[in-house]
């Protein structure tokens, strides 16, 4: 073991409440799900004695030894495939792909294998394999480490696609997509890896994957998001509360499935929608939900649905802050929906 | 070079001596074109056991001829056929333990399939979309798959089976198997990337991998010299840190021995190894494909190669040990293998088609919300057109 090694070993569990940041709930949750069950294995680019470049994987090989977390060559399509390959063998293979934005390569063996070697084997073979990964802006990366590609693994049956923005949703959806049966894309908004703080509790528990949060309850409008950009979603909620408006924060947490009936109540009961990330608005997840929300009430709706999204330019280095949403940019899309 | 240039392969000269070893520069062979043997035969070389391994390659050919049939009468709408591989995969078939080891396959492996096992009812099933494939109807014809003997479901994406295969291997070496994984592909497919990617993660895992470059030539209509400026494919092995083998893939011996010798590398514990299959697509690349000798190749390369055909290179062989196949005998067999086709199909159709419920199973292990709101409406659909849901 490497001194590194050993500064990275994780203290020992407590059965109380703590509150801890987003990646620590991440690391939780790999060691907790290693040490139930051993077909859990860990891979990708620098995830073994490094720890992964943002730590995620910190003190895991120090802990499994190198058989169950270990480094692999520099191939997305050979770490995404071996993962579908393990995964129709038995095991429970969880990937790292050091940023979503290097997830191309990859892409094939996600889009035609994993997704689909259920559905066209009959069941004869399933491929239920999660693959971790960074996603978002606000870190200063340019486009190739600040992109949001989410919207493409939507688009592709098969797959489960979550995106957690809270340290206790972080640890119970990765656990529900270890211990589920079916490939998870899961994204990690790595803007909040530090930043998002919050309590998770002692014990081992789930977060049902396909259930959309409730962040704060309200009825002039329901502000629904996921992600990097929830802290701002709350911060325009906090300022329309100020000026009086009644804001609904809704964190979708999965995409695929997504919680419809949640997000339909909630417009029904508010009659207004603003939908908000931070992927370029063309083809955005969004869109998909705007036109469940009109289809399913639009008898309720006292406003067209509002969308902020990112631009449809690729993502620029210099302009990181302006590029996303933004508490600013979603207040006034609120105040357009409240004035329409 | 134009595109449209017919650009023959070159003449191959086959190593007579049959010492297994990796990286020759000619393929590896036991038995000559005329049937005779270059080197005395392995004991277990039976004109009893030959007979059993030629009826299952003339079974697989005229699977192959019976299936064309089939597709040129509209009963099923793709076939690959792999006539003139036969002693490729039935040689290869030899040295996996079906339903032991397993089997990343590419989408001209059905003498493969059949030579491990898999039930012909399962594979014209597949081809005929009923309800008594095991894949349920959900791919294009002769993309196969087998639980039972542990053949995972074909992708048609090429090369897309490598990195699966070399991950099931490590899958094998962690749960401490002795189980290897075997992986097939064509010569095209190895100037994908994800060929390259999984070859060298198998490699640098020592992933108990055998990988099967069944080299037929032709990746539709580009030849081997139009897809790698490399001198041959298993060379390309050296690069991944694995031996590679060169074996004569018309040569039923030949092939069975190279290809027991790299499996018994591959499962000592050594890491993968690459076998390269010289052979030869005597057909079409499909029915898409349906004259090949219009467009892009000389009917001379392929009379050469038909000249080379694998199974009258084992009845000359049978002939020479005492043992022929005499020519009743033959078309006795011939008509089984048909009789059986036909009642197979027969078998296959009663069973019917899959219902549009079908479409909406194996998603996922779960239905969520919304395929459950989309199998309604077309329920609805469907008994509007029917004139009532039929249940």
């Amino acid at each position: 073991m490497t001194a590194t090694q050993e500064k990275q070993s994780l203290p020992a569990a407590t059965p109380e409440t703590r509150t801890i940041n987003l990646i620590t709930a991440i690391t939780e949750a790999l060691h907790e799900e290693m040490e139930r069950d051993d077909r859990v294995v860990l891979f990708g680019q620098d995830v073994g004695a490094r720890g992964g470049v943002f730590m995620a994987t910190a003190g895991l090989q120090a802990s499994f030894g190198q058989r169950r977390v270990f480094d692999t060559p520099l191939s997305e399509a050979s770490i995404v495939g071996a993962a579908v390959g393990m995964a129709v063998r038995g095991l429970k293979p969880v990937a790292e792909i050091q940023f979503a934005d290097y997830m191309g390569p990859g892409f094939d063996q996600i889009i035609s294998q994993a997704a689909k070697m259920r559905y066209r084997s009959g069941g004869q073979y399933t491929a239920p394999l999660v693959i971790r990964t960074p996603s978002g802006g606000g870190v200063k990366g340019g486009h190739h480490h600040s992109q949001s590609p989410e919207s493409y693994y939507t688009h592709t049956p098969g797959l489960k696609v979550v995106m957690p923005s809270t340290p206790y949703d972080a640890k119970g959806l990765l656990k529900a997509a270890i211990r589920g049966e079916d490939p998870v894309i899961f994204f990690e908004p790595k803007r909040l890896y530090r930043a998002s703080k919050g309590e998770v509790p002692g014990h081992d528990y789930t977060v049902r994957i396909g259930e959309a949060a409730i962040r704060r309850e309200g009825t002039d409008l329901s502000l629904i998001g996921y992600g990097g950009v929830m802290p701002d979603l709350e911060r325009a909620a906090d300022a329309l509360g100020a000026e009086g408006v009644s804001v609904e924060v809704i964190d979708l947490r999965s995409l695929v499935p997504w919680d419809k009936e949640l997000v339909v109540d909630s417009v029904q009961k508010t009659g207004r929608a603003v939908l908000v990330s931070e992927a370029p608005r063309i083809s955005n997840f969004m869109g998909e939900v705007a036109y469940s929300i009109q289809a399913a009430a639009f008898d309720s709706l006292l406003a067209p649905v509002g969308q902020v999204a990112g631009f449809d330019t690729p993502y620029p280095y210099v302009q990181d802050k302006i590029y996303l949403p933004g508490p600013n940019r979603i207040t006034a899309a609120c105040v357009q929906a409240l004035n329409y | 070079m134009t595109p449209f240039q017919i650009n023959p392969a070159p003449p191959v000269e086959f190593l007579s001596v049959p010492e297994i070893q990796p990286f020759t520069a000619e393929p590896i062979r036991y038995v000559g074109e005329d049937g005779l043997p270059v080197h005395p035969l392995p004991d277990a070389y039976t004109p009893e056991r030959l007979r059993e391994l030629h009826s299952v390659m003339l079974r697989a050919r005229e699977f192959d001829r019976k299936l064309i049939t089939l597709l040129r009468q509209g009963r099923t709408t793709f076939y690959a056929q792999s006539s003139g591989m036969e002693a490729t995969q039935v040689g290869l078939a030899h040295s996996v333990r079906p339903g032991h080891d397993w089997v990343w396959p590419y989408y001209r492996d059905h003498t493969l399939a059949l030579a491990l096992g898999v039930p012909m009812f399962e594979l014209i099933s597949q081809c005929l979309g009923s309800n008594s494939d095991p894949s349920r109807g959900r791919q294009m014809p002769h993309h196969f798959a087998a639980r039972k003997q542990n053949f995972v479901s074909i992708s048609s994406s090429i090369a897309n089976q490598v990195p699966p295969a070399t991950g099931t291997a490590m899958a094998q070496k962690y749960l401490g198997t002795d189980e290897i994984t075997v992986c097939t592909f064509g010569d095209g497919a190895t100037s994908e990337g994800d060929w390259h990617a999984g070859m060298n993660m198998a490699g640098a895992m020592a992933a108990p991998c055998l990988f099967v470059c069944e080299n037929n030539q032709w990746a539709i209509s580009t030849n081997l010299r139009g897809q790698t400026a490399s001198e041959n494919i298993h060379i390309k092995a050296r690069a991944y840190g694995m031996p590679g083998f060169y074996v004569d893939g018309n040569d039923l011996v030949a092939v069975m021995e190279v290809c027991t010798h790299a499996a018994g590398w591959v499962r000592a514990g050594n890491g993968p190894a690459l076998v390269e299959c010289l052979t030869y697509r005597v057909g079409s690349h499909s029915n898409a494909d349906a004259d090949a000798e219009k467009h892009y190749r000389t009917r001379e390369e392929v009379q050469e190669w038909l000249g080379r055909d694998p199974i009258v290179r084992v009845e000359k062989l049978l002939e020479h040990l005492g043992h022929p196949i005499e020519s009743e005998e033959r078309s006795n067999m011939i008509s089984a293998v048909h009789r059986e086709v036909d009642q197979q199909v027969i078998r296959a159709e009663a069973t019917g088609q899959p219902d549009w419920r079908i479409m909406f199973e194996d998603v996922y292990s779960d239905m969520p919300a919304h395929l459950r709101e989309e199998a309604a409406m077309l329920r609805a659909e469907q008994a509007e057109q029917t004139g009532g849901d039929r249940k």
